[in-house]
């Protein structure tokens, strides 16, 4: 489980992160809604410890991310905001070095990277050089990569964001088994369908600040209104004539 | 015990990537080729041309008023004479002929005569391949002239010694040794720059390339300390660079012991002792210039800006080798241990034969080491600022 108290950041003048505040249970789905600019990049970067707070505590299960960040980023699984492969290596390749970093070797790390290429469906690519690969290809190495030591916390930054619908779906097929196995997940995305599809809790952010948090039905009573859009906007202090 | 083995999967990350890389192995695959066939071309042009000299054919126009000399000079070793085209003086200077000898009508009078007898060279001196053949037969015609002066000292009663009032002995240094000389200064300067070429791809690669890729971020992410991940980078460049070194330095002597030296009047000899001491001053250096190259990359805001940072840095081995030319500076102590500098020195005393302390290799050897390890630590810091994580 994940757990932020009062986290804040400040690049220069600009306040990113204010005063935020929240958990994400083990086997439950977390989402860090909110629209670009809002925050959630510079959040997610402070829990898995490549960013250090101004301020705040990062718990991840028992371990405090900011005092022992490799402890944490033991535990954790990532999926970075526009990240990038190494076009000269192969998916399986890419696989393979992120589990050894992780101290996973010999037959554990062949086993389990087979058994990712499957469950991703992508054994086909598996010994193709990533230079080639279509968005929704690229995602599932990096996503691969990212799973590879079996982590008890997921991070996913906008997991979804520019893929076709077949790699939409992949993706929450991913975030759903490992709701279900009992893993941590906690992804951002700017899209409200995605986060009502996936989601059990929603954390809803804007201007750095964490302006509403609960699980869809309650955001929608919370802002009085019928759809979850017109109350994500509400909430965020979006809406037309609110400034 | 982790941290160590994960700088080796780092380290071995590393080099597997560069070396699918095409397009970064070509300037590699230069440095280890090129520089030494390039070398090896100008010394054997050197040495035919040189043989060309005492091998040598002569055309002259006008060998019928003078046949005694003609006679003269086809008895001199390796001489050939043949006669001379019409239009000698076009015929020189379109390249034809290198060297031809007019003699005029009226030699035979003057010599007769005892006067001075005209015999004129027709040679185009902006032609520097040539010179030594054209030395040649100035020389010759030097030589007749002095045999001929003697005999007519003696025919007067005059000994010949009189005539001598200082008598020149030639050290000869000749100008087809200087150049074999300078080509073989060229060497140090050629391995230096291949130690540069070898580090440079991995060096800008690793750091700004990964970076710009963005697959910095998701590096960062495993639980691997910075120094780790760092060492790890610079421990891949600093083996391609040794790699690159050690086979330019192998193939340079190989063909040092190939090249015909002795012909140029180089008598030193080439061997396992010469190519065993520039390994020792190339190796350590190796470190030191893939962490100078890692670190300096690590502050470009992109892997381009890397690249030029790398160009301008491969001027800094031609330095010394600029400074050495331009002021002749022999040789002291506190040299050796001065990066690039105190490697220069170092290496032209290899191959110029001169006995160096072993002193002078070891603390030559800890000064790069102990600088490399400086800087990789300060590239680690670098790694744990944000500016630099995220390109700010």
């Amino acid at each position: 489980m994940i757990r932020v108290e009062g986290l804040q950041k400040r690049f220069g003048d600009v306040t990113a992160v204010d005063a935020v505040s929240f958990a994400a249970e083990n086997g439950r789905v977390t989402a860090l809604l909110g629209p670009n600019g809002a925050g959630k990049t510079t959040t997610l970067r402070m829990i898995y410890a490549v960013m250090k707070p101004d301020s705040g505590r990062v718990q991840i299960d028992d371990v405090d991310a900011v005092g022992d960040p490799q402890g944490a980023q033991a535990r954790l699984g990532v999926l970075p905001d526009g990240f990038g492969l190494y076009p000269r290596l192969t998916a399986r390749e890419h696989i393979h070095y992120f589990g050894e970093l992780h101290g996973i070797s010999g037959a554990r790390l062949e086993e389990r990277t087979t058994q990712l290429l499957k469950l991703l469906d992508m054994t086909a690519i598996a010994d193709r050089r990533a230079a080639g690969f279509s968005h929704g290809e690229r995602t599932k190495v990096a996503l691969a990569r990212a799973l590879v030591h079996n982590p008890q916390n997921v991070l996913l930054d906008e997991p979804t964001n520019g893929l076709d619908v077949m790699s939409t779906r992949a993706v929450r097929e991913i975030i759903r088994r490992l709701r279900d196995e009992g893993t941590c997940v906690l992804f951002s995305s700017h899209v409200m369908q995605e986060v009502s599809a996936v989601s059990d809790r929603i954390i809803v952010i804007a201007g750095g600040r964490l302006v509403a948090q609960g699980t869809a039905d309650e955001l929608l009573q919370r802002a009085g209104r019928e759809s979850l859009e017109d109350a994500f906007l509400a909430l965020a202090g979006l809406e037309a004539g609110s400034h | 015990m982790r941290p160590f083995r994960q700088v080796l999967i780092v380290c071995r990350k590393e080099l597997r990537d560069s070396l699918r890389d095409r397009r970064a192995l070509f300037p590699i695959a230069l440095a280890v080729l090129l520089y030494p066939a390039l070398i090896a071309m100008i010394m054997t042009r050197i040495a035919s041309r040189q043989r060309e000299a005492n091998d040598i054919t002569i055309p002259v126009v006008g060998r019928e008023n003078a046949p005694a000399l003609v006679d003269w000079l086809s008895q001199q070793s390796g001489v050939h004479i043949v006669d001379g085209p019409e239009d000698a003086e076009k015929t020189v200077r379109d390249g034809t002929q290198s060297v031809i000898l007019i003699i005029p009508k009226d030699f035979a009078v003057k010599f007769r005569d005892s006067r001075p007898a005209p015999v004129k060279i027709v040679e185009d001196s902006s032609r520097d391949g040539e010179r030594a053949k054209v030395e040649r037969v100035k020389r010759l015609l030097s030589g007749y002239s002095n045999e001929i002066g003697s005999l007519r000292l003696v025919a007067r009663g005059i000994s010949p010694v009189v005539a001598a009032a200082v008598e020149v002995q030639d050290i000869e240094v000749s100008s087809a040794q200087q150049r074999a000389a300078t080509t073989l200064a060229f060497i140090p300067m050629m391995v230096l720059i291949a130690a540069f070429t070898g580090g440079m791809q991995i060096a800008t690669d690793s750091t700004a390339g990964e970076r710009e890729r963005g697959s910095l971020e998701p590096l960062l992410v495993n639980p691997a300390p910075r120094a780790a991940i760092v060492s790890g980078k610079w421990a891949a460049a600093a083996l391609l660079s040794i790699a690159t070194v050690s086979l330019t330095t192998i193939l340079a002597v190989v063909e040092m012991r190939t090249l015909p030296l002795a012909e140029l009047g180089i008598r030193f000899r080439f061997g396992a002792e010469q190519l065993a001491s520039m390994l020792a001053v190339l190796v350590p250096m190796c470190p030191f210039i893939a962490a100078l190259q890692a670190y300096i990359a690590t502050f470009a805001r992109s892997f381009k800006e890397a690249q030029s940072y790398m160009g301008a840095l491969m001027l800094v081995p031609m330095i010394p080798a600029i400074a050495g030319t331009m002021y002749s500076f022999n040789a002291q102590t506190w040299m050796y241990p001065v990066p690039m500098f105190g490697h220069y020195m170092l290496l032209t005393g290899i191959i110029g034969g001169r006995t160096i302390s072993p002193w002078s290799y070891v603390a030559n050897a800890v000064v790069s080491l102990v600088l490399a390890g400086v800087l990789v630590a300060a590239m680690a810091r670098l790694f744990r600022n944000e500016r630099i994580i995220f390109g700010r």
